[in-house]
């Protein structure tokens, strides 16, 4: 296995002097799926921006597949970019334009930018986008306006968005923060397909450690932006987690992927009973 | 008030033993307006003691009894645009060939002026910088003194009025639309950038779809102010049936002045409630 990433020494400190990355070193090979979790403001973001460089890195290398990142004029950057793809957190999809025209959009770094202007996409193109769209099954809503899908559906457009590129690598920064249980399976399960079938490698931040138990082949934690954890996902015990998260935290569980009412303790029940109560509303609270 | 503290046995805080109504820092604002006001009307001299209460009387009657003689032809030489309602269509016309050439000057330069898209090296953000000095002074030079500097180095007349309105709403127009490309939001941006595309397709598919409505919201409500400004160009020689209003005072034809006036007043209304209307059904 070939390094597809190598990150060394690397330092991102803001004008504000935050340093949120500190000093990073990393390896990923062609074919991980890397779960980056860590604390809110602990640099998965910055770090994860900085491999494509949406944030320019104070110093350190990033090399991807050979190529020095950090040092690629701007012409060689987007030829790097566009074979990285990158889904968010907000999805960050032309709110007012079409599924299609946002999944097109995964395609501009391969092509001119007159074309661009003209609107005439390619043909080859139009028929990539909706093979991508019924990759993630939502070729019917091609032509609906982006911010009228779910925001699982719109997640998955950007994850068609990032297949227009051809990519190797996927980075994803939280992809499933804004999405509730059961949607956030069905978008990590199509950012495992295309890990396992398509051997696209995915960098993933995730607040959740059992998604990242789940999903993840290998987790590295950050902690105030230096690496305070690498290695296999159920190595994370519970002295790990606290070294991770700090003394007070506890962990919570996401859910089962099934939808099914998780078992509760007769307390538990009680309580709910009484909160959904109208009679009673809010006791259970005080 | 103070009991929570005193039980405690903690310092009362200063503020609670405070009225505001009576506080220093209020006084002192209320001295200073009063005395601006005494200084003002001291140095300003205005003086009532001419005012003709009959005369004015006669005059506000003689501008309802309007002469629709206006509306015609007045002799075998004028047209139909010599006549008030011909040159109340040359004002709407005015207004809107100024906004025309203010947004084909504004809309190319409101990139520049827009910060988040100029960010990244020295020279665009100097360039951005310079930008937005140059809509801040434009702005800052009223619309009447801009016509009477174009009606001096044009000439009393149609260009003088429009090139000045256009010069006006650049500054006004550049602002506006810099403002709207500052407001988008920057997901789209990252995301697009993200894919390897160049600055040209991140403006044309990230940004432009985010500013189309506000863009036109904002020259559909300048198109509505300069239509409303384009009579009033022609009292300081910028053509339009400003003009006509200026000559009938003069004339002491009131009738005339009268009947221009309502006519002007009904054009902006409708002007307003059509703008008002569209921008509504926009955002």
């Amino acid at each position: 296995m070939a390094a597809v990433l190598a990150i060394q020494d690397l330092v991102k400190v803001y004008p504000s002097g935050t340093r949120a990355v500190n000093g990073v070193s990393l390896e990923i090979q062609r074919g991980e799926f890397v779960v980056l979790i860590g604390l809110s403001g602990s640099g998965k973001s910055s770090l994860l921006r900085c491999i494509n460089r949406l944030v320019e890195p104070t110093s350190g290398r990033v090399v991807f597949d050979g190529a020095d990142v950090t040092r690629a004029s701007r012409a060689e950057l987007r030829r790097i970019r566009r074979r990285i793809g990158m889904v968010f957190q907000q999805f960050n999809l032309v709110r007012r334009g079409s599924v299609l025209s946002n999944t097109l959009a995964g395609r501009l770094g391969y092509r001119p930018a007159w074309r661009t202007i003209l609107g005439r996409p390619l043909r080859e193109d139009v028929a990539a986008a909706f093979e991508n769209l019924g990759r993630v099954g939502i070729a019917d809503k091609a032509f609906a306006r982006a911010d009228a899908l779910s925001g699982g559906q719109q997640q998955r457009v950007g994850i068609a968005r990032a297949l227009m590129q051809h990519p190797d690598l996927m980075l994803a920064d939280e992809p499933v923060a804004s999405l509730d249980p059961a949607t956030s399976h069905s978008v990590m399960k199509y950012l495992e397909e295309i890990n396992k079938k398509d051997g696209i490698t995915v960098i993933c931040s995730l607040h959740f450690l059992s998604l990242a138990r789940r999903y993840g082949t290998r987790v590295i934690a950050l902690k105030a932006g230096a690496v305070a954890f690498d290695g296999r996902p159920d190595a994370i015990d519970e002295r790990r987690f606290k070294e991770i998260y700090g003394e007070d935290a506890v962990e919570v569980e996401i859910g089962p992927e099934r939808s099914q009412p998780q078992p509760m303790s007769a307390t538990e029940a009680a309580l709910a009973a009484l909160a959904s109560d109208p009679d009673l509303g809010g006791i259970a609270d005080r | 008030m103070a009991e929570y503290f005193v039980a405690r046995g903690l310092p009362v805080p200063a503020e609670l033993s405070q009225n505001p109504l009576t506080h220093w820092r209020r006084l002192i604002v209320i001295a200073l307006s009063l005395g601006v006001v005494y200084i003002g009307l001291r140095i300003t001299k205005i003086d009532l003691s001419s005012a003709n209460p009959e005369y004015a009387a006669g005059v506000i009657g003689q501008l309802f009894h309007w002469d629709f003689s206006i509306l015609t032809p007045r002799d075998e030489f004028e047209t139909f645009w010599d006549t008030a309602e011909g040159q109340m269509i040359v004002t709407i016309f005015l207004g809107i060939i100024a906004t025309v050439f203010a947004i084909i000057v504004a809309l190319p330069l409101s990139f520049l002026g827009a910060r988040n898209i100029m960010t990244g090296n020295v020279l665009t953000g100097g360039i951005y910088v310079v930008v937005r000095l140059v809509f801040t002074i434009i702005r800052s030079i009223d619309v009447l003194i801009v016509v009477i500097i174009f009606g001096v180095l044009l000439g009393i007349g149609s260009a003088a009025g429009v090139l000045a309105l256009a010069f006006h709403n650049v500054g006004v127009l550049g602002k506006l639309y810099s403002e709207a490309i500052e407001g988008i939001d920057p997901g789209p941006l990252e995301a697009i950038t993200a894919t390897g595309a160049n600055r040209v397709q991140v403006i044309w598919t990230a940004v432009l779809p985010q500013i189309v409505n506000p863009y036109i919201s904002f020259t559909i409500y300048r198109l509505d102010t300069n239509v409303r400004l384009a009579p009033i160009l022609g009292l300081v020689g910028g053509g339009g049936i400003g003009i006509l209003l200026f000559q009938s005072v003069n004339l002491l034809q009131y009738g005339a002045a009268g009947l221009i006036i309502f006519m002007i007043v009904v054009t902006v209304a409708l002007m307003d409630f059509a703008s008002a209307q569209i921008r509504r059904r926009l955002v």
